[in-house]
């Protein structure tokens, strides 16, 4: 089967007999399996026990702390990287994405240097906003749920199922207190995609998004400046200066600005700048 | 949310050999929203007597006007410059005076006794809770970053020259992880005979 | 003369003028921030012709250690200290506010005070503000009917024994307490006693340490020895100098691992000095 030669199991494999009793290995007895099916299974393992509603609603409200049974608990999404600023158009020469890359755990900023474009194929990018650890795990899926797709119809997918795909599975999530918000950007056989999800199941097709805390900076410089035909160079300064001002003005957001080109070719890093270069280049110091 | 991390900023002063510096980011915020990035949180109370008062920016400006007042008052009824640690405890009775109704505002005193020419330096709680016989003292919304660096670069006796870059550095280093402060800073470095105030680069997003 | 509105240099006592908006910033989800506290361990002991007062000396703020170096044991006139515990602030006032009342008491009285009178003024100030004012005080001293040692709750109950202990240390520093105390001890014995109180605190208590601060008291007069003993590990020592070369600024471009800045603007001030008038 080409599926298991991809997957790089051999033929015994095949025949394994998954409910017979496990053999002997040097005297122990081993009780599982050596290969379970569940292994296979996409997504999270549901949680044992209700969900505590408290934890969940304060998930959704607010930053605050959560009184669990007479006991603080540290909300965890104060966790997140929920200070992000990204953004994704289309234009006369595809689709642009560019993002900052400042992580931040309340106030405290972790790290600097994040890469919040996430590649699933030559042809796809999905940008990061929320949970990190929730981006990357489905994005993660993402990515595999599309190889599959291509290993199975030999064509690459679109960006519209792509997109769908991310979609769908966050669906059946609702409520849980995931927190994504990502554009799912490509090039296929319709010509460009640009997508935006997000965790409530949220899916809209559109010319010019942006997500996260920076975004309404963001929207105000990318809204002003942003037409249909602009050139390639004129379309990566935009991308540059809408994340920039975004980062001056959104405490969350700041670091480098990295900006990509989704082509009919599939996408291309254009360039990382440190925002605060950018900032002292303005004025030449 | 803390009153502190509304408009967000931090202050921190040092002691040397003869002089002292106090430091202050420029950064002003409302929320999630960066209002300005030239707003240095430092004051000046005299010729070699300053006060930063990271906080609720609306209470910096209410108490930094009242304690304007009282030492102008001071001064012209006592006719002689207001020494540091007396003004330490005018702004101490000022702040525990509202022990339940507080001013949102920490303060940081740095200067040099005009009649010894003595550093001093000190930090305060909200409350006027503080010590004086620290080398360092902190206050704002890197405060945990900003003590630990002190703790690690500060040295006895340091020069004015000396004391500039490790102050520098800590302020640098701390906002340089702190989301609400940063966007530019400003450094007093106090001397007998002269104040130098130097504004310096620091990451402005 | 109007009635001074918003600033009157002569009032006394709390003011309120905050109050109101505060609770209104509370209702918009802006609690107030977090205080200087002092966790604390503190003890006092009664020895045959005096009292010992001990402490830690760590204050903390929320979860971290504010002052590694700080001072509990407050003055209270010559025959007397106390110790504090609980929100920094209001066992440095309520003590700074009773040795001037006690030294004023003193010059009317031309005596020494007794120390069950200022209990009496401490405690009757703390009920007052129904446990609002979070001092937790140990007073100790000597007076003509001896030593004598009294806690004092925030919320204004007193507590006369032998031997005491208070703050969030107190529990362990109890138990060396009832475990070693004798009547009759010699001073030596009793700061021993103190001092190994203290250190159980300092080692089981989160949030107390650093160093022991002790205070003597006996009809001669009080000695505060501070620190009696310290406590800093070796390893906080540090190892290097970490003093950065001068004009740090403006060999950045070498790439030495360090945070970029440059002087934007330098402005040099001469300080206008005014002549002292005498």
């Amino acid at each position: 089967m080409a599926l298991s030669k991809v997957c790089g199991l051999d033929e015994s494999w095949e025949s394994y007999n998954f409910e017979a009793p496990a053999p002997e290995v040097s005297g122990m007895k081993l009780n599982q399996p050596r290969l379970s099916l569940d292994e296979f299974a996409v997504g999270l393992s549901m949680p044992s026990v209700d969900v505590n509603q408290k934890v969940v609603q304060a998930l959704l409200e607010d930053e605050s702390d959560v009184q669990v049974e007479h006991q603080k608990v540290a909300n965890p999404r104060a966790l997140f990287l929920h200070g992000t600023t990204t953004l994704s158009f289309k234009f006369q020469g595809g689709v642009m994405v560019a993002v900052d890359s400042r992580a931040s755990s309340g106030q405290q900023i972790s790290s600097q240097t994040v890469n919040k474009v996430i590649p699933i194929s030559k042809y796809l990018l999905g940008t990061m906003a929320g949970g990190a650890a929730d981006c990357t795990y489905w994005m993660r899926v993402l990515n595999r749920q599309c190889r599959m797709f291509e290993l199975r119809n030999r064509e690459r997918i679109t960006v519209s199922a792509a997109s769908k795909l991310l979609s769908n599975m966050l669906y059946g999530y609702k409520g849980y207190g995931i927190s994504i918000g990502s554009m799912i950007a490509g090039y296929d056989k319709r010509g460009p995609g640009l997508y935006v999800i997000d965790n409530d199941g949220l899916r809209v097709a559109g010319n010019c998004f942006s997500i996260g805390s920076g975004s309404p900076y963001a929207f105000g410089v990318l809204d002003t400046e942003y037409r249909y035909d602009l050139t390639d160079k004129e379309a990566y300064e935009l991308a540059r200066r809408a994340i920039y001002h975004a980062t001056m003005r959104d405490p969350y957001s700041g670091g480098n600005v990295s900006v990509y080109h989704i082509k009919e070719t599939g996408w291309v890093k254009i360039e990382t700048q440190d925002v605060s270069d950018l900032f002292y280049k303005d004025r030449g110091l | 949310m803390n009153p502190f991390n509304y408009n967000g900023g931090v202050c921190v002063a040092m002691k040397g050999k003869n002089c002292v510096a106090i430091a202050s980011d420029h950064r002003l915020g409302a929320g999630r929203l960066t209002v300005s990035t030239d707003f240095p949180k430092v004051f000046e109370m005299g010729p070699a007597l300053f006060i930063g008062l990271p906080g609720l920016t609306t209470d910096s400006l209410t108490v930094v006007n009242k304690l304007k007042f009282r030492v102008n008052l001071y001064e012209l009824r006592e006719n002689r410059k207001i020494r540091p640690h007396t003004f330490k405890a005018m702004v101490e009775s000022m702040l525990y005076e509202r022990r339940f109704g507080p001013y949102y505002v920490a303060s940081v005193i740095a200067g040099l006794d005009p009649e010894t020419d003595e550093p001093f330096v000190t930090a305060m709680d909200v409350l006027g809770a503080g010590e004086v016989n620290e080398p360092f003292a902190v206050a704002g919304t890197a405060e945990e970053s900003l003590l630990g660096l002190c703790e690690a670069l500060w040295e006895p006796d340091l020069a004015p020259e000396d004391l500039f870059e490790t102050l520098s550095q800590v302020i640098l280093n701390a906002v340089d992880f702190d989301c609400l402060g940063g966007a530019g800073a400003t450094i007093h470095v106090i001397e007998k005979d002269k104040v130098t105030t130097r504004t310096i680069k620091t990451r402005m997003d | 003369m109007a009635t001074a509105t918003f600033f009157d240099p002569e009032s006394s006592g709390f003011q309120f003028d905050n109050y109101a908006r505060n609770q209104q910033l509370v209702k918009q989800g802006i609690k107030p921030p977090k205080l200087m506290k002092t966790g604390t361990t503190t003890t006092a002991v009664i020895f045959k012709g005096g009292v010992v007062l001990g402490a830690d000396t760590r204050a903390t703020g929320g979860n971290i250690v504010m002052n590694k170096n700080c001072s509990k044991i407050h003055y209270l006139a010559k025959n007397m200290y106390c110790l504090g515990a609980g929100t920094a602030a209001d066992t440095e006032y309520t003590t700074r506010l009773m040795a001037g009342k006690l030294e004023l008491l003193a010059m009317s009285m031309r005596r020494i005070v007794p120390v069950k009178s200022a209990v009496r003024m401490l405690k009757q100030m703390l009920f007052r503000y129904q446990g609002h004012v979070s001092a937790a005080l140990i007073v100790g001293g000597v007076d003509m009917l001896g030593p004598k040692i009294v806690s004092i709750a925030p919320h204004g109950s007193s507590d006369n024994a032998p031997y005491l202990a208070m703050g969030s240390g107190s529990i362990a520093a109890m138990s060396v307490l009832e475990t070693n105390f004798r009547p009759d001890m010699t001073a030596e014995e009793a700061v021993k006693l103190v001092r190994d109180a203290i250190n159980a605190g300092v080692t089981n208590d989160l949030f107390s340490g650093s160093n022991i601060d002790i205070c003597v008291i006996t009809i001669d007069g009080a000695q505060v020895i501070r620190p009696y003993e310290q406590n800093q590990p070796e390893v906080l020592k540090k190892a290097n100098n970490y003093t950065f070369p001068r004009g740090t600024t403006t060999v950045l471009s070498q790439g030495v691992r360090k945070v970029d800045y440059h002087i934007v603007s330098t402005e040099i001030r001469k300080t206008d000095e005014e002549p002292m008038e005498t």
